[in-house]
């Protein structure tokens, strides 16, 4: 029964992290997808990175395969990282080709590794969601069999991180990353009357951001279609109010510049760059070309060491949109509050 | 002995139980059962949603438990999946091509009902209906419920929510028993993990998932973080394979685990809180964009600088122009003769020059920040968290202090948050003065970015005083 917390660290550390725990003293990038770190006890750990499923995914029989390669490769333990790749910890330096084949003959890619293209993550969209707007598991798809390169090499300025969220509750992170891909809906809120009764009404009223909902008599609510900015806030505190969304209403924005490090401009969320392209299962063709734009003028004009947030404060928004083609509407810097006038542009330092 | 059962309205599920006695003595039980009382909840058994009725009963205390959903087949053989036909999938076909591992052929080897994936590609809308939190009895937290709005393709799809072990570490043999216990109740997939750190399995049907739990508990794994409650709190790797982490974010994980496992399991709070543990301002959790309560370890004094190493980096073709030229602070100088120097009045800690230049270490003088207020959603959108507490030295093994400070702030938004607001939502709201008083934090300058430009404040009659004799 429930009620044991997580398992101690020693039951779930491997021999070789143990050994040297808290004892490392430096890190290198040896190749693309492995990592070596050096231990003040002379010993060295050899890392190996391996891409996974978008929305990381997997059936029983894949897992069951990284777990006999564990204890082939790395003493029977392997490792999820915050971006969902596996690494094999503790590889020993002479068998990592003999790794790196294995996988690749199973098709997964190793790399994710310093200036490269990282793992994407995303949200379970259409898989297995009631809010998604869009299935970012699909996009990221789409984005990785585009980007597979570049995640094997190191060719960017700096690394790039690639998100997607199914909706504007944001599971995926899409606002976190340097580029995200997240889904929104622009459709009212439905209301199913006779479900309305299992439905605390005051809590509802009170999550619209906007206000936009009402009471209507003691029963009964109404939405002010002026004020709804299509949040699925409503309909996830209320079953009445859900499914929101629908074939030609749903689509995706693209935000860039999301970071989390403290280097360089600090961290900063990602802003909306286009806020509106539909969905086109199964590939998204609209989404890879805006996301390809954003990327290939980002390789040619970033300095090294420069994340895309950082490119971006440095040449400037009319120089973002004039590089990468991207059309412009006023809908990027609108708001729903006070902090929309924030986004206006003061003083006239221009780079044209 | 008097106890008091919380039960669907609709069918007489019991959700929980206490007795009477519990109710008056533990504060943690009533601050619980309170919160039960007044939200609408979804049955697990007949999955209505709203109140729960309460119904009491003066039985004996040792009373057999009234028969649960789920005790029925614990003992017999997994109860049997639906079988999915196999229909023609064109789409998921498409996804599957390409050089990138695709997820939609992981699908095709499991259970998994591939035309609710298949249609909802096709229809350009998601075929699944609404679906919530839910608790089993003993099982407060941990078990989500998901309905079909396709009934004729499947009736839904439930699913757990496994914490993993600190590191994310996993143990083949663990693995392969969790691999064991999705293929014997559930669709045989896994999620490794989800963007909030936990291992998701899906695909249980109702009357398998207190046998899954249990089986899954068997294996040293815990279930929870659903609900207002502390979800699964994620760490940086830290001291296991990091060489600049400030403090042991791994033992810092399973301290708060120790104390703090009781908020993980029984929702009571106003909304979800999240806790992200990262070792250094690197932020590889990236807690400052996701976290409403970001502990960050920090360090006061200067980087150390192994001057012999630095110039045999150099040496061997390191960029130190370019490091210097992208410190934030411009504070970093190279003299080939006189070697790397930093400004001290400059310098941000950002950890910039030690991540890139070999020879360089984080300061001695170490402890953690804590942030608040982040998240990527909420009610208004997503927020970067606000520094709280500059440095608090983190004492290992209990951290003590540290955990004292983040109970004092949770007690006060439990207090004072309305309903299904986030930390964030709830700062926008009442103004982090006024929270940096309610938690009793001293003034900081490094509390702010800058001070503010407008002279427009509020001040209480007793505030004001002759104050010319100070």
């Amino acid at each position: 029964m429930p009620g044991i917390g997580v398992p101690t660290l020693e039951a779930s550390l491997p021999p070789i992290v143990k050994r040297n725990y808290g004892k490392w003293i430096t890190h290198e990038h040896v190749r693309p997808g492995v990592i070596k770190h050096d231990s003040e006890t002379g010993e060295a750990c050899y890392t190996v990175r391996v891409g996974m499923p978008p929305n990381a995914r997997v059936s029983t029989g894949t897992v069951r395969m990284f777990c006999d390669l564990s204890d082939e490769f790395s003493e029977g333990y392997f490792r999820i990282t915050q971006r969902n790749s596996i690494e094999f910890v503790g590889v020993p330096p002479a068998r990592i080709d003999e790794l790196i084949a294995v996988l690749a003959k199973a098709g997964y890619p190793v790399g994710g590794t310093n200036r490269s293209l990282h793992n994407t993550t995303c949200c379970t969209g259409y898989l297995h969601c009631h809010l998604a707007a869009s299935d970012p598991a699909a996009i990221m798809k789409s984005l990785s069999d585009m980007l597979i390169e570049d995640y094997k090499t190191e060719r960017f300025p700096a690394k790039l991180k690639i998100s997607g969220s199914g909706c504007i509750n944001n599971c995926g992170e899409g606002s976190c990353a340097d580029i995200g891909i997240v889904a929104i809906h622009r459709d009212l809120p439905p209301i199913h009357e006779e479900k309305l009764k299992g439905c605390e009404l005051p809590l509802v009223i009170s999550v619209c951001p906007t206000g936009a909902i009402k009471p209507k008599g003691p029963n009964m609510i109404e939405i002010d279609p002026k004020r709804c900015i299509h949040c699925p806030a409503c309909s996830v505190a209320c079953a009445a109010m859900a499914p929101i969304g629908s074939a030609n209403g749903d689509g995706v924005a693209i935000v860039v510049g999301g970071k989390a490090a403290n280097t360089g401009d600090g961290p900063a969320m990602a802003k909306v760059v286009v806020p509106y392209l539909p969905n086109n299962p199964p590939r998204w063709p609209e989404v890879t070309d805006v996301v390809k734009k954003i990327i290939d003028a980002w390789v040619a004009g970033a300095r090294k060491d420069e994340r895309v947030g950082e490119w971006i404060n440095r040449i400037g928004w009319p120089k973002f949109y004039q590089r990468t083609g991207l059309p412009l509407s006023f809908k990027v810097m609108d708001g729903y509050d006070a902090r929309a006038l924030e986004l206006a542009k003061t003083g006239v330092r221009f780079q044209w | 002995m008097e106890k008091v059962k919380l039960c669907c309205a609709k069918c007489g599920f019991t959700i929980e139980e206490y007795t009477a006695d519990e109710l008056a003595t533990v504060p943690r039980k009533a601050k619980r059962y309170k919160y039960l009382l007044n939200k609408s909840s979804i049955c697990p058994s007949c999955l209505a949603s709203g109140r729960l009725k309460e119904s009491r009963s003066t039985g004996e205390a040792v009373a057999a438990p009234a028969p649960q959903v789920g005790a029925k087949s614990s003992t017999t053989a997994p109860v049997a999946h639906e079988e999915h036909a196999a229909a023609a999938t064109p789409m998921m076909d498409a996804l599957a091509k390409g050089p990138w591992p695709s997820h939609t052929a992981e699908l095709k080897k499991t259970r998994y009902p591939v035309q609710m994936y298949e249609e909802a590609l096709q229809k350009r809308t998601t075929q699944w209906g609404y679906g919530g939190y839910v608790s089993l009895p003993g099982v407060a937290t941990g078990v989500l419920v998901r309905a079909s709005a396709r009934p004729e393709i499947t009736k839904g799809s439930n699913f757990v929510r496994i914490m993993d072990p600190c590191g994310n570490f996993f143990k083949a043999d663990a693995m392969r028993g969790l691999c064991d216990i999705a293929d014997k109740y559930a669709y045989g997939l896994l999620h490794l993990l989800s963007t909030g750190g936990d291992l998701e399995m899906l695909g249980i049907p109702t009357e398998n998932l207190k046998p899954a739990v249990e089986e899954i508990t068997k294996l040293g794994f815990d279930v929870g973080s659903t609900g207002d409650d502390y979800r699964t709190s994620e760490e940086c790797i830290g001291p296991a394979k990091c060489d600049l982490t400030l403090y042991d974010t791994l033992g810092f994980r399973y301290a708060w685990y120790q104390r703090f496992l009781d908020d993980v399991q029984y929702p009571r709070f106003p909304h979800k809180i999240k806790c992200k543990f990262a070792g250094c301002p690197n932020d590889c959790v990236r807690g400052g964009q996701k976290a409403d309560i970001f502990v960050c370890g920090v360090f006061r004094d200067l980087p150390k600088i192994d001057q012999a190493k630095v110039a045999s980096w150099v040496k061997g073709g390191g960029d130190i122009t370019l490091i210097c030229t992208r410190c934030p602070g411009g504070s970093l100088q190279w003299d080939a003769k006189k070697g790397l120097s930093i400004d001290g009045d400059s310098c941000m800690r950002c950890m910039y020059c030690i991540n890139k230049i070999s020879g360089m270490r984080p300061g001695d003088d170490r402890g953690v920040a804590i942030l608040v207020g982040g998240k990527m959603r909420g009610k208004y959108g997503p927020m970067l968290a606000k520094v709280l507490v500059p440095f608090i030295k983190a004492v290992p093994p209990d951290y003590k202090e540290v955990f004292d400070f983040i109970e004092r702030l949770t007690e006060v938004y439990d207090e004072h948050a309305r309903k299904k607001e986030r930390l964030g939502d709830f700062l926008l709201r009442i103004g982090i003065n006024e929270f940096f008083q309610l938690v009793g934090v001293e003034p900081s300058p490094l509390l702010f970015a800058q001070p503010r430009t407008n002279l427009f404040y509020h001040w209480e009659p007793s505030e004001i005083r002759d104050e010319r004799q100070k």
